[in-house]
């Protein structure tokens, strides 16, 4: 529909002159190639999408109705990798622990950088430092802070953590080998290391915030929480709503953390890493295949939620 | 008379090889990469020691060097990767079918490279390897067809080790226990644990692994030396979820948490345990005769503190090691340029890996039991130990627990599937390290179902 | 930088601000906050730097020292020359950099053919390529890596080359979306008015499209660069060969067989180039990012 509407734009010129059956030939003739030289442009990307997109997709669903041996042989076995997977007491628990994380990374690392941002924002002196302080994180390679993190949580009292808190007569802790704090341990790093990006994007969008809302909330007499609750969070809430979503779809599809600090161990296999294991040290490529399945079916959820505020954004 | 009759078969087929890749040549054909216009061929060889093992590069580059020059029509390109072999990568670039030309396995992945058809049979090349009939048949075995003398062959084992005891024998003493007289059972390195890690200062009696499948590994060396099995005869069942599959977790709960001797940091995977023990904080773990020299170099212990002990327990000890294979894409040329770079390299008596003088002279360390690769009594083991033990640099006496026990010792091999059932393993080995109460039954069970499906799936 | 008192009104008021306690709460505020930031941001860089000069048993020593006792600069040394970080760091460099250019050129030309030349079904294409962005990456690295291992019809494997991260990177529906909103947003008589001079559909992009639109690609730049940098799972498994490493999975691999201080020093050593790259672009890429933040 739009096509015909975009060429009636500017086809519609050269053909004025022209009239009749000869016009509409024409137009025909100019809408081919427009649509010739429009694949010729996208083809590059077409390419791409199809060997890494679309086919891996199909790819995917029809590998978990599928079991494959060492030599590359598959055969159809049905729901058997579901009914596998399902029946692995590793299933639930890696469900369990990719929700953990996803929920601790709400409580830390949702609402930290907001409330660094909303506080970083009335500061007039220093913000520069502010700034570069939190993102430089961001720029370390990821395995690299995630390797000076792990001496960080050196179980005995040569570990960073553990110096400070027995320097200060506070009780030590195992961090990444206890399966009460471990799946915090990965949510802290996590959280430092990626809080830069948010901060900054939410910085931008209290910039945005027209002063005269505050005014007015001050007005009615309005302190500084109800300012924030009622102006503040308002007027951000729907870059508030996509990073929320944003982040849900990230961390569950966590992966490096548990990988390098735990080794999977003390409850952070998650189901991302699950996926891996079962591929690459199960030799069981169906059982993660339909893994993945399972992955993308509650993901879905989330990414439709996101599509929907995108739109929002768009229009908004 | 046998030995000769071996080396003239290996001379009349190298020159046969040689006619072989020629005639391959003249008729231009199925060269590959690797074969060049003038019978030239280059072969990628994987585990050339890194960078940080200067000693052993060096040798590996001059070893090199005299094969080249030695044969002119053969390029050697290695390949450095360090470790040689990831287990939680391995299947991966296995799939991806982009191996070396000529391979590093350890003894467990050979059987899941057979059967994943990546890599080249080489039993029509068999005759080219030298002295292979000295080579013990239950190493050549591991890299049949089948795992039994009738398969074909697919790869050569060039080095072996049995685990044994690493332990310190300064921080014996320092306890007051004799550093001559290792523990030889469970219950003895208990106690002795205990007196260790009761010297304090963050000194731990024993330490074993948990992570990146070295821990399931540490579980089988402990199983097997309580008499235990890891699957069943016909190789298709778990076979520990029993009263000594449960002694082996029982005995590392009792240590970890009821005696507080084996420290607080855990989930420990390859060189923590080295290293622990090279910085003088670590009385004893299972480890093979060469971690001794390994925690010495890298580490700079001296050797007087380091000693091996047998496998304690009587019910044997894991048997592992490593050799090469061979990339299903090679070319005869290659796989035969392959084979003699492995003989100059790896089984050839007083030269590579056996050329104790140069070691010697380098101030590197010789004299270790392993690896012990050739049939007891065969002339070429006989002519290596004797070359050994002229040469020897490190104190032997500090294995003689070890060597003592050796021969009354079972050696058993891992079992089929090694690094997936190991990689399942870790998980009991943390839980029963990190967490204080698990468990253990439940903990074994879900082992046990696991690994039946390993095994039901391979 | 910013000089005080200006910029627009926020949550506190100027007046509030320069009330007397007000004043005292807000240096107060400042002062806490230098420490605590410097504390949490610049002190683990900080313990990394200082870690790589420690000696192997000064690292596991209890309590750990502030400063190394007797720095061996060796480490960093040993580091960079035996662990072959330069070539970890260059192959990072040559993927990102690849996959910003590819990026760049396949999906810039494709929003715009969806954008303005609508060619048939240019609709079902653009909504197969925005549902690709609802699929999480993690979900489809089993198919991914087997289709990258051998392609099919042509059976060539991807893995260990460049093209393995720079081709799947392509397939990014984020990309097509925020330049396709863009090209949408151009005026339609821009482009007639270059069509009445003659100009076909590739001269209409690179003179009178692309100019305009350097911000947009500047933040799918700045998204493609960072992507690979920070990108884990996807090369663990296509980069298996030692020579095609990227510094994430080199500093993994490595972190098996290196001794301690050795590998701390080499974590410091994979963090400076980024650093010094942020602190010389940091004007640029913060402001691509905020706006990609935003927009997205």
């Amino acid at each position: 529909m739009a096509a015909i509407k975009t060429i009636g734009v500017s086809g519609g010129r050269a053909g004025r002159a022209v009239a009749g059956r000869p016009q509409r030939r024409n137009r025909l003739a100019m809408k081919a190639q427009r649509s010739a030289t429009g694949y010729l442009f996208m083809i590059g990307a077409i390419v791409c999408f199809a060997l890494f997109s679309w086919y891996p997709m199909v790819r995917e669903v029809i590998m978990s109705f599928q079991r494959t041996n060492f030599a590359g042989e598959t055969t159809w076995i049905g729901l058997e990798n579901y009914r596998h997977i399902i029946a692995d007491p590793s299933f639930w628990a890696a469900w369990r622990a990719t929700g953990l994380f996803a929920l601790l990374a709400l409580v830390f690392g949702y609402i930290v950088p907001f409330a660094t941002a909303i506080v970083l924002n009335e500061l007039r002196h220093f913000r520069g430092y502010f700034r570069l302080l939190v993102y430089l994180p961001v720029m370390i390679p990821p395995a690299a802070a995630a390797f000076l993190w792990k001496w960080f949580y050196t179980p005995d009292n040569s570990g960073l953590f553990n110096a400070v808190l027995h320097a200060l007569h506070l009780p030590t802790s195992q961090w990444l080998q206890s399966p009460h704090v471990a799946m915090l341990c990965l949510v802290l790093f996590s959280t430092w290391s990626n809080m830069g990006a948010a901060v900054l994007v939410y910085l931008a969008s209290l910039q945005g915030i027209p002063g005269e809302l505050y005014d007015a909330a001050e007005i009615d007499g309005a302190g500084i929480f109800r300012r924030i609750w009622h102006v503040t969070v308002p007027q951000t809430r729907l870059i508030l709503s996509l990073m929320l979503m944003l982040q849900i779809v990230a961390t569950m599809q966590v992966f490096l953390e548990p990988y390098i600090l735990t080794g999977g161990q003390s409850g952070t296999t998650t189901v991302v890493y699950l996926i891996y294991q079962y591929a690459f040290s199960f030799n069981n490529y169906g059982s993660g295949a339909a893994l993945g399945i399972m992955l993308l079916v509650v993901l879905m959820g989330f990414a439709g939620a996101y599509l929907w505020l995108s739109r929002r954004v768009e229009e908004g | 008379m046998k030995k000769i009759g071996n080396r003239a078969a290996a001379v009349a087929a190298f020159a046969l090889a040689g006619a072989v890749s020629l005639a391959a040549c003249g008729s231009g054909g199925n060269g590959g990469s690797g074969t060049g216009p003038s019978g030239h061929v280059t072969i990628k060889v994987g585990c050339e020691p890194p960078k940080t093992q200067a000693a052993q590069r060096s040798f590996w580059v001059q070893d090199v060097a005299a094969f080249e020059k030695a044969n002119p029509n053969i390029t050697i390109v290695s390949d450095d990767t360090n470790p040689c072999d990831d287990p939680t990568t391995f299947n991966a670039k296995l799939a991806s079918g982009k191996m070396d030309n000529v391979f590093y396995t350890y003894f467990t992945d050979a059987t899941n490279v057979i059967s994943s058809g990546q890599s080249a049979d080489i039993q029509k090349y068999a005759s080219q390897i030298a002295n292979l009939g000295s080579l013990q048949p239950d190493l050549v075995n591991l890299y049949r067809q089948g795992g039994t003398s009738g398969g074909d062959l697919y790869g050569i084992p060039k080095s072996n080790y049995t685990l044994g005891l690493v332990y310190n024998r300064s921080l014996f003493q320092r306890a007051g226990l004799n550093p001559d007289q290792p523990p030889t059972t469970w219950a003895e390195v208990r106690a002795d644990a205990k007196k260790i890690s009761a010297l304090g200062g963050g000194i731990v009696g024993y330490a074993d692994y948990s992570a990146v499948g070295t821990g399931g590994w540490h579980f089988t060396a402990e199983l097997y030396s309580l008499g235990g099995s890891m699957v069943t005869s016909d190789g298709k069942k778990a076979a520990f979820d029993n009263s000594t599959g449960m002694q082996v977790l029982q005995n590392l709960q009792q240590m970890r948490w009821t005696d507080n001797s084996m420290g607080s940091k855990q989930l420990l995977q390859y060189n923590d345990l080295p290293q622990m023990m090279g910085s003088g904080k670590l009385g004893m773990y299972v480890g093979a005769p060469d971690n001794v020299t390994f925690i010495h170099q890298q580490y700079r212990a001296p050797y007087a503190n380091l000693g091996e002990g047998p496998m304690p327990g009587t019910g044997g000890t894991l048997l592992g090691g490593d050799g090469y294979m061979f990339s299903k894409n090679d070319t005869p040329a290659q796989i035969q340029a392959g084979i003699k770079f492995l003989n100059f390299e790896f089984l050839t008596p007083g030269a590579g890996q056996f050329n104790f003088a140069r070691a010697k002279a380098a101030g590197q360390p010789v004299g270790l039991p392993q690896p012990n690769i050739w049939t007891a009594g065969s002339s070429v083991a006989q002519s290596t130990t004797s070359d050994k033990e002229k040469n020897a640099t490190i104190p032997v006496a500090n294995f003689q627990p070890y060597l003592q026990a050796a021969p009354n010792m079972t050696a058993k091999i891992e079992p089929p599937q090694a690094q997936a059932i190991y990689a399942q393993g870790d998980r009991v080995m943390a839980a029963v390290l990190t967490q204080r109460n698990p468990n253990l039954q439940q903990l074994l069970s879900t082992f046990a179902s696991q690994t039946n499906t390993i095994l039901a799936n391979g | 930088m910013a000089v005080a008192e200006s910029g627009p009104r926020t949550l506190i008021s100027p007046a509030q601000r320069s009330r007397g306690h007000a004043k005292i709460v807000y240096w107060a505020v400042i002062g806490i906050l230098i420490p605590l930031f410097a504390l949490a941001f610049l002190f683990p860089l900080y313990w990394m730097v200082t870690g790589g000069l420690k000696s192997p048993s000064e690292v596991i020593q209890t309590p750990p020292s502030l400063l190394p006792n007797s720095p061996q600069f060796h480490n960093y040394i040993t580091a960079w020359n035996d662990l072959g970080l330069g070539r970890l760091l260059l192959n990072t460099v040559v993927y990102a950099g690849g996959a910003l250019i590819f990026q760049v050129v396949f999906d810039v030309a494709a929003a715009y053919a969806l954008s303005k030349l609508r060619p048939v079904l240019g609709n079902v294409i653009l909504f197969m390529m925005l549902a690709a962005m609802m699929i999480p990456p993690a979900v489809l690295v089993l198919p991914q890596y087997l289709t990258a291992n051998s392609l099919p019809f042509i059976h060539t494997s991807l893995l260990a080359s460049p093209w393995a991260i720079w081709l799947p990177s392509v397939a990014n529906g984020f990309n097509i979306f925020i330049l396709k909103r863009f090209f949408d947003s151009i005026p339609a008589d821009l482009l007639a008015a270059a069509a009445l001079d003659g100009a076909g559909p590739f001269r209409t992009l690179w003179r009178v499209v692309l100019p305009i639109s350097r911000p947009i690609i500047g933040v799918v730049s700045i998204f493609a660069g960072v992507n690979v940098w920070k990108d884990f799972l996807w090369p663990l498994l296509v980069l298996n060969d030692p020579s095609s490493y990227s510094i994430n999975v080199g500093l993994y691999h490595l972190s098996n067989g290196s001794p301690e201080d050795v590998l701390i020093a080499a974590l410091a050593i994979a963090s400076v180039p980024t650093i010094i790259f942020f602190l010389f672009f940091q004007r640029n890429i913060m402001s691509g990012l905020t706006a990609g933040g935003v927009k997205g």
